[in-house]
């Protein structure tokens, strides 16, 4: 029976979870499970072949997200099942030699964990139903193949490696994503049935080139075509088996599966011929002219692949159907000897210690049958007839001769041709000869070699063996596979083709006798030099080196991002705050400037106040007043604070004169407590010392002031447009507003003469709450920062006041900052005040109350009470000192703050079980005895939070900073370390 | 009317006040307390996300604080939007906080209370329909991220929080200029009234309430970190705790979302003369953020400056694709939003643990943090160099067994790797294709240029944090394994875990999204929905509303 | 009238926004303290001027704009001023802890004069 296609993709993924969590030292497990888990993939891959001969396509369909087009669509047609069964059956053939390859101490569940993931990503990419999906598990291939190249991580070019071919094939990948996106949009579906069927329209429309050139990136970068190709080479850091699976059957043949995938689709055009075409001739005699000057066995692989896959992507490119169905067989030969031959490498590596062509020699003597094996599949890759390499050879030469392009290319191709052929010869020998003929070295190798186990050259006998049988009686073995794989390719209607060892004495047969007499010619030649080592790397190409192209762009990217973020970004904060000046001055200006047809009139039609010149004067104050501060803030700190605060209280009466005396009582509560701030923290801010200006350089001083006068203009523009702006809006008449409605319900519905008031505790009560919990965070941030408080070193000491006193007569020790403490001097001096601030504390209570009270129908409220009572404690602070205070009182800010906020909560809560909403004002009528009925709103106790938090808040705060300088004299400074440390 | 909609400002309040009592030195009851009420706000996130997802009567909640109509009192708003957001911002702070009790809860005073509050100003403004109380909870997620990114002091963060507070205050400034100009030219501040009341004002005026807009929005694009306003981001995403840092990944999501939740309402193709006003800055700066954000991941070297910088990418992303003000478009950038919220929060949490065991093993040469962006890269480029290795004499040829602690968090490494890339298999690639799809629909120029910067991105960031995975987890041969505590995994396994079911679920997800976009782009309903609601009838404004007073509600009288 | 207080705010805005410029931390929070003087001021002006109306109602009076206050800007500028309050508070003492831990007042914890 057959399993469904799924389990071709989804029993890998599920071994390799498997696998994973096997323990490290279950090398036989291991292999076990990836080897069955291949096998059965790899039977039921097979058992699909009737279908595919009948010549129809299985699909598997799973809903994923269909409202993107992207169903989880797996379909099977004959070229994919030839693939898939590459992918499974040369797969398991891997597991086996890699059971005997990985050594005993290798931690191998990772690595047969990862193979088999990257084994069900590529089933994935040749089973997929849709382009996206192959997407998908084309950068899934791309992930895996960089964990299973890095599996020696310790070693420094399997990293290299590992990240390259990352880099490069994922770039590719991402490319590939636009191309099929841009595909999609042409299409107007990414499935692959509609796309194959749409190939006239896709070649005919505009976006074609981008499509085109998008997805043939992300083909090249993975197959390694010219300029890409250096990844491959380097990815050779990779355990050997890993190296067999990849590079000959898997990783590198998806880019040409997908050229072929698409070949109904994007082939047949001018573009297509040029760019594929000559990339891949290139790729072809640079892989195989620097292949014959590698001293590393797997190099000569590595790039003797890269020319083979060049020589697919040729045939894939001449837009006939013929040479599509050359390439594959191609893809079908190259995997089979290919594959075998990183095996043998492997097993050499493994038997000798060492792939170095120079030190091996004569291996005959010691490995007689894997130096059979490697010389048969080495004779196919070099194309030597009665070998399927020959075969496929032999197709690319007539299709070379028989070429219709441009008159120079049908000279040109031909020539090419021989020359890859004879390079091909040339480094086939070196591979072979050189390692197993020759005098006998061994001694002077890591190893003695000898035969590998049994099991381990199973693979590559059964491989060779298929080499032998495609290139006796290609018809009869491969004959049919071939058809059915190629059908799809070419779009359906298969070209007439014979596969025949003897074609009789014809030119393709005459070319491939002249590329062997030239491959031995240039062996021959080449021996001597190679031999003592004159060729560190290949001639005329030793200039290009992939890798250092690579290094050096990423290092040139890096470096460029670099100056250009240094360009587009800043670490300073004044550039910040000017770019955030500039681009509001910009966003604001730009609507004004591009006014819709209407020119804004600055001036509006609402008459306006008559001048009062004590107004103006008031002002003239408060102006000069903000510039005074602006002038001292730098050097004379307390005149600048002294400056401000004048400035604040001409806001305060500027409230009040326009009639809102909550404003104005709030404000000039808050700027007491400010000040008071202010100045406990001035105490930790030493001077600064005013530099003379003849000290700096002309150049500093000049550049100062073109700075200055920068901000300046900037400031002066803000300062301009925020005027403008309110005198355009005051002049103008107001709008419908919102505001008569609280004007009306504040008594009837808020029960409240003070609108203000009942605007914050009842219209808009929901914005106090949000208020208040601010002033809360910020009191707690606050106290948690002040507790790692470490202050400059400067102002560590007493302050000179303090220290002066301490200094005094003898018998006069004062202590200020806790006045009980000294002796009874402090009592002397400060007795007075200390007891009139006592008194005023009940005093300040009953204002407080009384402000409360009022708040509801007179200006006044929670916030303002709260604000006054905590300076009378502040006072206290002040002039008692920190300690004597909170010896008397107990108070626990963080207690009123949370006290605060959950009365205000609870109260707005209260509103639920009336089933109202939350902050539902109620007016319960409560009968008192003696006093009668009186009215109690649920807005009281709500300002009664309100007052709470406040208290807490302002005495947290202030205390906090207040609490430094005890702090800051009864221990000394700790180290940093010390305070990080600390919790 | 429904108190669930509440519950999210609340709950998060009432245990702020609960910890607060507790007290700190009470750990482990703190602990709980707060696990506890992020759990039950997670919940409540996903009932308000189930009742949104209805649609139809009750797509749209409608909440009156102070049972006051809008537009006179503040209005809560439940839609499909705010609700994602909510869930989203439910689960990226569970992780946080849980994260966070391995260690970071002890390293200063109140974190859990700030914790709390910060949920609440970020759900607050995910909720309000009144531009004055956004404000509001603007400040009250800015105080909360003040103390939580000075959270553990040291000088690093001190400075980062001076730049971070100052620019905050300044954007406040604005935003407080903004809406108050805007209640002066229209006389209104309820989101709602304004998208009804904008296209009737007259033409003089017009100019003024642009700017006003103008002003404001670039106090939000300051919060969504748009270029040139966002450097002070990364010094104090990335100085800050690593619980805090995937908080704040969240902060930047509120500022886009509230550029999404204004442009869509106010500036619609009924909005008159304002239509789609400001679209094409939101689409360029987005486009310059994305650009700024890439290059910074190529340059950063330091796992936490890189998920700062993909903090910024994330936005850059989403800010271009609301300013191209597409529906479909903006269907993908919903999809986008939380799979790259959850990834760069599981980032921040991953960086915190990779930078924790580095430091821990000896031998590596290691910068100062600030500086060490602007060092050549020290491994990934030294070990370049020419020499390959043929013979097994030089190193063995057999693998070293990776820890499973180590193995563990190179797992999520990658996991985040893929997510933040966009690499297939996991929702940052879905997401990605949604809206790259979505936008070569309308092939032009602009889709060219997004579809460009959005692959690069995706490649800068593939080449940083590859080089950083194997800097971190192949390079140093011999190091111990971290100490992973099950507290600090979890809740980065718990995300990313969620990132798959989120690939694997995408159908739904984004039939939600287009639903989402679709009520944004038709804003019709919306604004209807607000402006019918009605309060519940009291003794008092029964006669107004010409209501029956319900018997249940004698008691209770204004 | 209006133009006396539009010229304050402009004032106040831009000798805040100077000093919000400047280099010294001890600069920049006198800047923040000036520019939110400024913004309440341009938050109160956009409920337009208006003298001698009664704050609270009265018995009696009708109750509209042309008697009374407009209600809804004092309130948006009384939680500024709260707000504005905490933040100053918050940014001396993070001012006061730079302070500390660089040794200098600089906004960037080190640099040259300016």
């Amino acid at each position: 029976m057959q399993a469904p296609l799924v389990l071709l993709v989804a029993l890998p993924f599920i071994g390799s979870l498997v696998a994973a969590v096997l323990p490290a030292n279950a090398r036989n497990t291991e292999s076990t499970v990836a080897g069955l888990v291949a096998l059965v993939c790899a039977v039921q891959a097979a058992l699909y072949f009737p279908e595919m001969a009948a010549g129809s396509v299985v699909y598997q369909r799973f809903d994923w997200i269909p409202s993107l087009g992207l169903d989880f669509t797996l379909r099977m047609d004959g070229f994919a099942w030839m693939f898939s069964m590459l992918v499974l059956g040369i797969g398991s053939l891997v597991v086996l030699y890699a059971r005997y390859y990985m050594s005993p101490a290798d931690p191998v569940p990772r690595f047969f964990s990862f193979l088999l993931a990257f084994m069900g990503s590529m089933s994935g990419v040749v089973l997929s139903g849709n382009l996206i999906q192959i997407v998908l598990f084309w950068e899934l291939t791309s992930l895996f193949s960089f964990l299973l190249i890095g599996y020696w991580h310790h070693r420094r070019d399997a990293r290299r490696g590992a990240r390259m071919a990352l880099t490069v094939t994922g770039a590719g990948g991402l490319c590939l994503l636009a191309g099929v996106l841009v595909l999609g949009h042409i299409v107007g579906s990414t499935d692959l049935e509609a796309v194959l069927a749409a190939g006239e329209r896709v070649r005919a429309h505009a976006l074609y080139p981008v499509a085109l050139v998008l997805v043939l990136l992300g083909a090249f970068t993975k197959s390694a075509q010219f300029p890409f190709h250096f990844w491959l080479p380097h990815a050779m850091a990779a355990p050997t088996p890993v190296s067999a699976y990849l590079h000959s059957a898997t990783m590198v043949k998806a880019g040409v599966f997908l050229l072929a995938r698409l070949w109904p689709v994007l082939a047949g055009t001018d573009e297509w011929f040029w760019i594929v075409t000559l990339t891949g001739l290139a790729t072809l005699l640079i892989g195989g002219f620097s292949a014959i000057f590698q001293n590393d066995l797997k190099g000569v692989l590595a790039y003797s692949t890269i020319s083979h896959l060049g020589l697919i992507t040729t045939l894939l490119g001449l837009n006939s159907p013929l040479a599509a169905v050359a390439a594959v067989f191609h893809i079908l030969n190259h995997a089979t000897f290919k594959a075998s031959l990183f095996m043998a490498v492997g097993i050499v590596d493994h038997e000798t210690g060492t792939r170095d062509i120079q030190r091996l020699s004569g291996l005959w003597r010691y490995m007689p049958i894997t130096a059979t094996l490697t010389m048969v599949a080495g004779a196919a890759m070099a194309g030597v007839p009665l070998l399927n390499g020959f075969i496929s050879k032999e197709m690319f030469f007539s299709e070379a001769v028989f070429v219709t392009a441009a008159p120079w290319f049908e000279h040109l191709l031909p020539v090419v041709a021989v020359v890859a052929g004879a390079f091909s010869v040339a480094y086939s020998l070196r591979f072979t000869v050189d390692v197993f003929f020759g005098p006998d070295t061994c001694a002077a190798l890591p190893r003695q070699p000898h035969e590998p186990p049994h099991w381990m050259r199973v693979p590559i006998e059964l491989l060779v063996l298929v080499c032998l049988l495609v290139g006796t009686l290609p018809q009869w073995s491969v004959g049919q596979v071939l058809g059915v794989a190629a059908t799809p390719v070419v779009g359906g209607t298969l070209p007439a083709f014979d596969l025949a060892v003897w074609h009789g004495f014809n030119v393709p047969l005459q070319m491939s006798l002249v590329a062997m007499a030239l491959g031995v010619a240039i062996y021959l030649l080449l021996r001597r030099p190679m031999a003592v080592g004159q060729f560190v790397r290949p001639p005329l190409l030793g200039r290009f080196s992939g890798n250092t192209a690579f290094r050096r762009v990423l290092a040139q990217l890096t470096a460029a991002s670099r100056t250009l973020l240094r360009v587009l970004g800043t670490q300073r904060l004044q550039p910040q705050v000017l770019m955030l000046m500039l681009v509001t001055l910009a966003a604001a200006l730009t609507p004004l400037w591009l006014t819709l047809g209407a020119p804004v009139q600055w001036m509006g039609e609402r008459p306006t106040l008559t001048f009062s010149p004590m107004f103006a004067l008031l002002w003239t104050v408060g102006i000069g007043a903000a510039i005074g501060t602006a002038w001292q803030a730098k050097y004379h700190r307390l005149t600048a604070l002294a400056l401000m605060s004048v400035a604040g209280l001409t806001t305060v009466i500027t409230f009040a004169w326009f009639s809102a005396p909550d404003l104005a009582l709030t404000q000039l509560s808050v700027e007491a407590v400010t000040t008071v701030l202010f100045v406990l923290g001035l105490r930790w801010l030493p001077k600064r010392i005013e530099k003379p200006d003849h000290r700096r350089t002309p150049r500093a001083l000049l550049a100062a002031r073109a700075r200055r006068s920068r901000d300046l203009l900037v400031a002066l523009a803000a300062g301009a447009g925020m005027a403008v702006l309110s005198y355009a809006v005051m002049t103008r008449n107001f709008p419908q507003s919102i505001s008569p409605f609280f004007l009306e319900r504040a008594v009837p519905e808020g029960g409240g003469t003070n609108v203000v008031n009942v605007m914050l505790v009842d219209f808009r009560g929901f914005d106090t709450l949000g208020e208040i919990t601010v002033l809360g965070v910020v009191a707690l941030t606050v106290y948690a920062l002040l507790r790692r408080f470490r202050p400059a070193r400067e102002s560590m000491g007493l302050p000179p006041q303090q220290r002066e006193q301490e200094a005094g007569p003898p018998g006069f020790d004062a202590d200020l900052v806790s006045a009980q403490a000294g002796t009874d001097i402090a009592r002397g001096y400060l007795l007075v005040p200390a007891v009139l601030v006592r008194l005023l504390l009940p005093v300040a209570a009953v204002i407080a109350v009384y402000l409360f009270m009022r708040g509801h129908n007179l200006p006044g409220g929670g916030f303002v009470a709260g604000l006054v009572l905590s300076t009378a404690f502040i006072v206290q602070y002040i002039v008692s000192g920190t300690q004597w205070v909170e010896a008397h009182m107990n108070l626990a800010p963080p207690r009123w703050i949370a006290t605060g906020l959950l009365t205000a909560t609870g109260t707005g809560a209260g509103a639920f079980f009336f089933g109202y909403p939350f902050l539902t004002t109620h007016v319960a009528h409560v009968t008192l005895p003696w006093v009668g009925e009186v009215h109690v709103a649920s807005a009281l106790f709500y300002d009664i939070g309100v007052f709470t938090l406040v208290v807490g808040a302002t005495l947290l705060i202030l205390t906090a900073l207040g609490h430094q300088a005890v702090r800051g004299r009864r221990q000394p400074v700790r180290p940093p370390a010390a305070q990080e440390g600390a919790t | 009317m429904n108190h669930l909609l509440i519950a999210p400002i609340l709950l998060p309040l009432v245990t702020a006040c609960l910890l607060l009592l507790v007290g700190d030195r009470k750990h482990r009851s703190q602990a709980a307390l707060g696990g506890l009420a992020l759990l039950a706000n997670l919940g409540v996130a996903v009932l308000l996300l189930a009742q949104a997802l209805g649609g139809g009567a009750n797509a749209y909640g409608i909440y009156l604080p102070s049972n006051w109509e809008a537009p006179f009192g503040i209005v809560l708003v439940l839609d499909r939007l705010s609700a994602l957001m909510l869930v989203v911002a439910a689960v990226v702070a569970l992780a946080a906080l849980v994260f966070s009790l391995a260690r970071w809860d002890k390293a200063g005073a109140h974190f859990h209370v700030l914790f709390q509050v910060q949920v609440m100003g970020i759900n607050g403004a995910f909720l309000t329909g009144d531009l004055f109380n956004l404000f509001v909870f603007f400040e009250v997620m800015l105080a909360a991220s003040y103390g939580l990114l000075l959270h553990g002091s040291g000088p690093s963060r001190v400075k980062a929080g001076l730049h971070y507070v100052t620019i905050n205050l300044v954007a406040s400034s604005l935003f407080l200029v903004g809406a108050s100009m805007i209640y002066g030219v229209t006389g209104t501040l309820n989101f709602a009234d304004l998208a009804a009341k904008i296209p009737l004002i007259p033409a003089g005026d017009r100019p003024l309430l642009h700017a006003a807009c103008a002003v404001l929005a670039v106090a939000f694009l300051a919060k969504a970190a748009m270029w040139p306003l966002n450097f002070w981001l990364v010094p104090a995403y990335a100085g800050a705790s690593a619980p805090s840092g995937a908080v704040f990944a969240l902060l930047t999501k509120v500022g886009v979302y509230v550029l999404l939740r204004l442009s869509t309402l106010w500036f619609s193709p009924q909005a008159g003369d304002s239509a789609g006003f400001g679209g094409a800055w939101l689409l360029w700066g987005g486009a310059a953020t994305l650009a700024f954000g890439a290059l910074g991941m190529l340059v950063s070297q330091r796992p936490a400056r890189l998920a700062g910088f993909a903090v910024i990418v994330s936005s850059g992303t989403l800010l271009a694709m609301v300013g191209l003000a597409r529906p479909e478009v903006t269907a993908g950038a919903l999809y986008y939003l939380p799979a790259s919220t959850f990834a760069v929060a599981a980032f921040f949490l991953i960086a915190e643990l990779m930078d924790r065991s580095r430091q821990s093993d000896a031998q590596s040469r290691r910068a100062p943090e600030d500086e060490e962006d602007h060092l050549p890269f020290a491994l990934a480029d030294q070990e370049l160099d020419e020499d390959t290795n043929l013979d097994d004499q030089e190193e063995a040829l057999i693998g070293r067994p990776i820890p499973a602690a180590t193995a563990q968090l190179g797992l999520a490494f990658i996991a985040c790797t893929l997510l933040v890339a966009g690499l297939p298999p996991l929702s940052g690639f879905v997401g990605k294709v949604f809206m790259l799809s979505a936008l070569v629909q309308g092939a032009g120029a602009v889709a060219w240029t997004l579809l460009a910067l959005v692959v690069l991105s995706g490649l800068f960031a593939l080449v940083a944090l590859s080089r950083v995975g194997i800097r971190f987890f192949w390079a140093p041969v011999d190091r111990g394994a971290p100490v992973l505590r099950v507290a600090e995994f979890l809740p980065v396994a718990l995300l990313v875990v969620l990132c798959c079911a989120y690939t694997v679920y995408a159908e739904p997800v984004m039939r939600y999204t287009r639903a989402t976009a679709a009520d944004l782009y038709a804003p019709g309903g919306y604004v209807q929905a607000v402006l019918d609601a009605r309060p519940l009838p009291t003794a008092t404004n029964a006669e107004r509303l010409g209501l029956p007073l319900p018997p249940g509600a004698g008691g209770a009288t204004r | 009238m209006e133009i006396v207080l539009a010229l304050a705010i402009g004032a106040l805005t831009t000798c805040g926004v100077w000093l919000m410029l400047r280099p010294r931390t001890y600069q920049v929070i006198m800047g923040l303290s000036l520019l939110s003087y400024g913004v309440n001021l341009f938050i109160f002006s956009m409920g337009r001027l208006a003298v001698d109306l009664e704050p609270v109602l009265v018995p009696g009076q009708p109750v509209t704009l042309a008697y009374n206050a407009d209600p809804m800007p004092q309130a948006l500028v009384l939680t500024a001023i709260v707000i504005g309050f905490a933040m100053t508070a918050l940014f001396l003492v993070v001012l006061l802890a730079q302070r500390g831990f660089f040794g200098n007042d600089h906004v960037d914890g080190q640099g040259d004069d300016e």
